[in-house]
This record gives C-alpha cells, structure tokens and sequence, in this order.
C-alpha cells in the first residue's frame, strides 16, 4: 500500500495516459502553463512535447468539437476544464454530438474522448465557480459520467476510460480533495467496466449511505464519528452516475433498512431523486423509514463565508439525520461543520 | 464546356442526386418516407464538384442538407434510401434518418442537424490527420447561416492559429430557412474569415460543376503541398423550401425570379440533351433503390438500445 494524493494520482493518470497512448493529446486553458492545471500536467509538454499538451484559446464549444473530430480520425483527446461550469458553454458538442455521435450514425463511429471538470468550492468560488453536474450530464444516454472521489478511484476509472472505453466520458473531479492524500493499493485496482461502478468503502449494518465525490469522505467522517456510539453505517461510494451497481445499493437497503443519500449538488432532479426511483422501483418495501437526502442549499452558491457555510451539507446536518433515521436521541452531534482540517488547507485564489 | 467528358460524367452524378430528390418528392406524401428532408436540389453542382476533387479516404463533414454530399462523395444510394424509409438497412440502421447520413467507408463521415456543430469537428479530424501523418485532406461543408454561430469563429480561429490543413467550403445559398443573410449578417463571409489569416477563395457560378471541380483541385492540391487551412465561398440556390418537398415563393421572403435566373445557367435544367443520355438508367436505378428499401426489414427493440455507447 502506498499514500497518494489526489492531486498526484491525477498527475500519475495525465502521465500514464500520454506514456501509455502515442496518439493522446492534452487540450485544456493552461494546461501547458507554470500551475499546469494544479499540478496535474506539471512537466508533460517538456516530456511528451508542447503539441500533446496543448493550450487552448477559450473556446469550450470549440474545444470539444475539435476533440470529438480528432477522436473519430484516430487521436485520444483529453480535455480539461479547470471548472466544471465551463464545460456548459460545450454542452452542444458534449449533449448533442459526442453522445450521439456512436448512435445516431448507427455505430459507424467511436468518439474516445476524456474531459475533466473540476467543481469548485470554497474560498468564495460563488455561483458560476462551483457547480455540479452530474445529474444533468447522467441524463444524457451516451455518456458516461464518473466522480472519482478518492486516488485509487482515479487510478483505474482513468485507465480504463481513456485506454480501454471507446466512449466520450465526463469526470467530475472535487477541487477540495486535490490535497486530500488516500491509501492507494495498487494490486487491488479495479480494472475494465468494474473500474466505473459503484463500490462499499465501509461496511455497516445500520444505516446505508450512498455517497458522490467529496461526500464519501463525508460520510466516512460521519460512520467513523457514529461507530463510537454503536452505530455502524454502510457507505457506498457511487462513483459512476451513469453506471451505477443498483443491486448493490438495493441489497444495503434490504440489511440496513435505512437510506441516506450524501451528494454534491442540488437534491432536486439530482442523484438523490434517482436513487430514490431506484428504491420506489427495485426496493419497494425496504425501507423502515422515509430516505433522507442531503446536498446544497436550493439555492444559487453564494461567496460570503457565513452563507457558504449555511449553503452546503455539513456533518452537523448529516449527522443530525443519520440519528433520526435511527430514532436515537441521545448522541452529541459534533461541533464541527465539515472537513475543516482539509479546507483550512485551503487558500485559495483557486 | 460540354465537350468535355468530365462535363458528362459530372453532369451525370449531378443528374442523379437530383433524380433521386425529385423521386423523394414525388413519394414524399405516402408518409413512407418520415424524416424532414431538406432537399439540395439547385446545390447539386457544389457537392459533385467539391467531391470530384476527394478520395475516398479524404474526409468530408457536411450539414443536414446532406443527401447530395452524401450521394457525391460515394455513398450507397441504396443505403441513403433505406435509411430515409427508416429500415435496417440504411446507412445508419434507421437511427439517423435524413439529417444524419453517414458512409465512413468512403469517406463521408456524418452530418449535423444542429448548424455549425460539425466545423469544430472537422478542424479536430484535420488536426489528427496532421499529428498522425496521414495522407488525407478534410473537408467541411456548411451553409452562410453557420458563420454566424459562435463555434464557428472558434473553429477558425483554432485552424488559423495552428494552421490546419482542412478545407473550408461555405456552400452559400443565401437563406438560413426564411431569412435573408442581409438581415442577419453584418459582416462579409470572406473578408470576415480574412481577418483570422486565413486565405479566401469565392465562386458566384455554384451551378457549373465543372468549374467547382476544377477550383476544388487547385486548392486540394494547394493544401497537400502547404499544409494550411483555406476558406472557399461558393454561392448557389435551393430552388425547394427550407425543409420538404414543396417550394414556398408564397412566403413571399424570396422571388421566383431570382431562383428561375440561376436556373437558366443550370445544366441540369437547359441541357435535356444530356438529361436524355442518362435519365432513362438513373431512374431504374433509383426504382431499385426503393425497392430495397421497402424490402428492408424494420428494426426492433433489439436494435433500439444497440450502438449507444
């Protein structure tokens, strides 16, 4: 076993994809500069040369145009968008053509292309920094969408995506895990389709949590805080809005007869509606009590700190109904909000 | 110009698209045919003459307005006929319909109905061609109204800035559906794309085939020995309506007159001479076309959930 940080094992995939793919391409604003997208190009162009890691104009829609075209004609485009909420200004290429592209020319073409977005938060990232898009992006049939939340998950989601699936993917990546260092074990990763589905992180028989990015470790937070009182909590990382295990989910249910779902963005038409029609449709009758769903404020992300704080789900909040769902009412809910020990490492401007 | 025999051969490929497009007309109100189609009669001289100059391994993009590139570049019309009655065995096994042909075995690789959307793909194909040394010339076809979206100056500059060796072909017709490009352009299409750096061309006789050809040899032969991207304007007329089989002068946003002025230099309609060498064949070719079509079976469920990802 050995520690990798997010950020690193971001950079192992960036270099690995290129070193392992002689028609891989990097494309992405700054991609090439002195940040080299946090850290996670950091040396490629003076390795793998300046036209496989490439600076863009701003030109998103373009962008991904140009990358759905190279990939039907032989190249593996990666393409980076160091906020998630760019990659709207390319939904065109993204909804409209790359998904469709395999489909709608009755499987005439491929188009392999791999797009990392990064979602924004904290330090005041506000409204068009920090949003999350995989419940809009998951609706779309002919894509796929990951949302790697730990470096073991980057190592073999990104390995698979871009040397072994054919199809355009979307990886949702959390900018506040980027510091965040994992056990990585490298003879266990996961590795062709396995390496998009769902997974338990930890086992429990109380309550199960089905967790995306950043709020599985949340949640793990949450479990280990829970554990000490008697309280043992499954959580499942989903990892892949598109391809999510629902039997894995649905038989957590069946044990814990409890559901929370923990997720990164609006609960609305969100990842937790659908985990609820997973319910309401596979595991009708499971559940002993109503599910609970935590995600942001409904509301626009605003950057004041005090409202910040009110806005996302914190362990205050999951806590708090993770003890309802249990009916117990003799536990202290901790003082504390988040992953404070993480985000004061955080200091921004990005 | 008619003693040549690429006027004939030309003439001959021309002739057919429109023969198959008169034919779709004409069968257009059995509702067998359920696809919108928009119809490249009067545009046909652009597509034979831009594909005369490609190989079947150079790559040609176009628009929804596809059934003539698609015909000229060396598609199955066969295929292009199922596909349009929405049978097995189209060129996209029903799922593309008319806006979306594709025969990637000959080099049309596909079509988009949502305009401009497949520049920025064209400029990624030549940016591959480029990188992977291959022997290929790209192509993209796309209407005036396309200039106006925003991926499209993103396209160009990218091309410009890296200087793609792809061929831009503005096939301009002078309506985006029902209006006019005065009304919606305030800028020159060639001068415009002059500004990126990009070297300009412009052809105002879209109906000779001939001369399209001869002009796209020039610059496919220019790209292939200076590796660059190069714009041609090449102006023509839709003598149908925006989509379907009828003409709409009653809409009264265009005239009649305009349209029968570029029709009194249309080969395709002056010179029954050389209509009368080839209509007879070409008509029992398409008859057969339809004939495959109706006999092709209809996809199932099976094939509904096939070839997503």
């Amino acid at each position: 076993m050995t520690t990798l940080s997010y950020v690193d094992s971001l950079a192992k995939a960036m270099h690995d994809a290129l070193a392992e793919n002689d028609n891989a391409v990097i494309f992405g604003q700054g991609v090439d500069d002195f940040k080299g997208t946090f850290g996670t190009t950091l040396g490629l162009p003076e390795k793998f040369g300046a036209y496989r890691v490439q600076d863009t104009p701003l030109c998103e829609e373009g962008m991904t145009g140009i990358c759905v075209g190279a990939a039907l004609n032989g190249l593996k485009p990666i393409h980076i968008h160091i906020r998630a909420d760019f990659l709207f200004l390319a939904l065109n290429q993204v909804l409209n053509m790359a998904a469709k592209y395999k489909y709608m020319f009755g499987g005439h073409h491929d188009v392999p292309i791999f797009i990392r977005a990064v979602i924004g938060r904290s330090w005041g990232q506000g409204a068009q920094h920090s949003q999350s898009p995989q419940a809009m992006l998951s609706h779309f049939p002919g894509l796929k969408v990951i949302m790697p939340a730990t470096s073991q998950s980057i190592l073999e989601s990104y390995r698979y995506a871009i040397n072994d699936f054919s199809g355009p993917v979307v990886s949702l990546e959390h900018r506040l895990l980027y510091g965040v260092n994992f056990d990585v074990e490298e003879d266990k990763l996961r590795t062709g389709e396995n390496a998009l589905t769902s997974y338990i992180v930890r086992e429990g028989a109380d309550v199960t949590i089905v967790a995306t990015s950043i709020m599985v470790l949340e949640a793990i937070r949450a479990a280990k805080y829970l554990a000490s009182y008697g309280i043992s909590c499954e959580v499942i990382d989903l990892h892949s809005p598109t391809d999510i295990d629902e039997s894995l989910i649905i038989e957590s249910v069946r044990k814990t007869g409890k559901l929370m779902v923990a997720d990164t963005s609006w609960i609305n038409f969100g990842v937790s509606a659908e985990i609820a029609r997973l319910m309401c449709q596979q595991g009708f009758g499971l559940l002993q009590k109503p599910m609970a769903a935590i995600g942001m404020a409904p509301s626009p992300c605003p950057t004041a700190k005090a409202l910040e704080d009110l806005y996302y789900p914190n362990q205050e909040v999951m806590i708090a109904k993770i003890l309802e769902l249990v009916e117990r009412n003799d536990i202290a809910i901790p003082n504390e909000k988040s992953m404070a020990d993480v985000y004061k490492k955080f200091k921004g401007p990005f | 110009m008619k003693q040549l025999p690429i006027y004939q051969d030309l003439f001959k490929k021309a002739l057919r698209i429109r023969l198959v497009e008169e034919d779709i007309i004409s069968r257009y109100h059995t509702d067998k045919i359920q696809s919108p189609v928009h119809l490249s009669i009067g545009q046909e001289a652009v597509a034979v003459g831009i594909c005369e100059a490609l190989t079947p391994s150079d790559l040609l993009f176009s628009t929804y307005r596809s059934h003539a590139f698609y015909l000229a570049k060396g598609g199955s019309l066969n295929a292009m006929m199922a596909e349009l009655y929405g049978r097995v065995d189209g060129c996209c096994k029903g799922k593309g319909g008319s806006m979306h042909l594709a025969a990637p075995e000959v080099g049309f690789v596909g079509t988009s109905a949502v305009v401009a959307s497949s520049i920025s793909n064209a400029v990624g194909s030549a940016l591959a061609a480029k990188l992977l040394n291959k022997n290929q010339i790209n192509v993209v076809v796309f209407g005036d109204g396309a200039t106006e979206e925003g991926s499209y100056h993103e396209s160009l500059n990218y091309a410009a800035l890296h200087q793609i060796p792809l061929i831009f072909v503005c096939e301009n017709n002078q309506y985006a559906v029902h209006s006019s490009l005065d009304e919606r352009q305030s800028y020159q299409i060639l001068a415009h794309a002059n500004t990126y750096g990009i070297e300009t061309h412009k052809l105002e006789s879209g109906y000779d085939f001939v001369a399209v050809a001869d002009y796209m040899k020039t610059l496919v032969a220019s790209v292939k020995k200076r590796p660059r991207p190069v714009f041609i304007e090449i102006h023509t007329c839709r003598y149908k309506e925006h989509v379907g089989p009828g003409e709409d002068f009653s809409g009264g946003y265009r005239t009649e007159q305009a349209v029968d002025e570029w029709k009194s230099k249309d080969p395709l309609v002056i010179d029954n001479e050389t209509i009368s060498l080839f209509k007879e064949a070409l008509l029992a070719e398409i008859e057969d076309s339809v004939n495959f079509a109706e006999n092709s079976p209809l996809p199932t469920q099976q094939h509904l959930l096939e070839d997503i990802f």
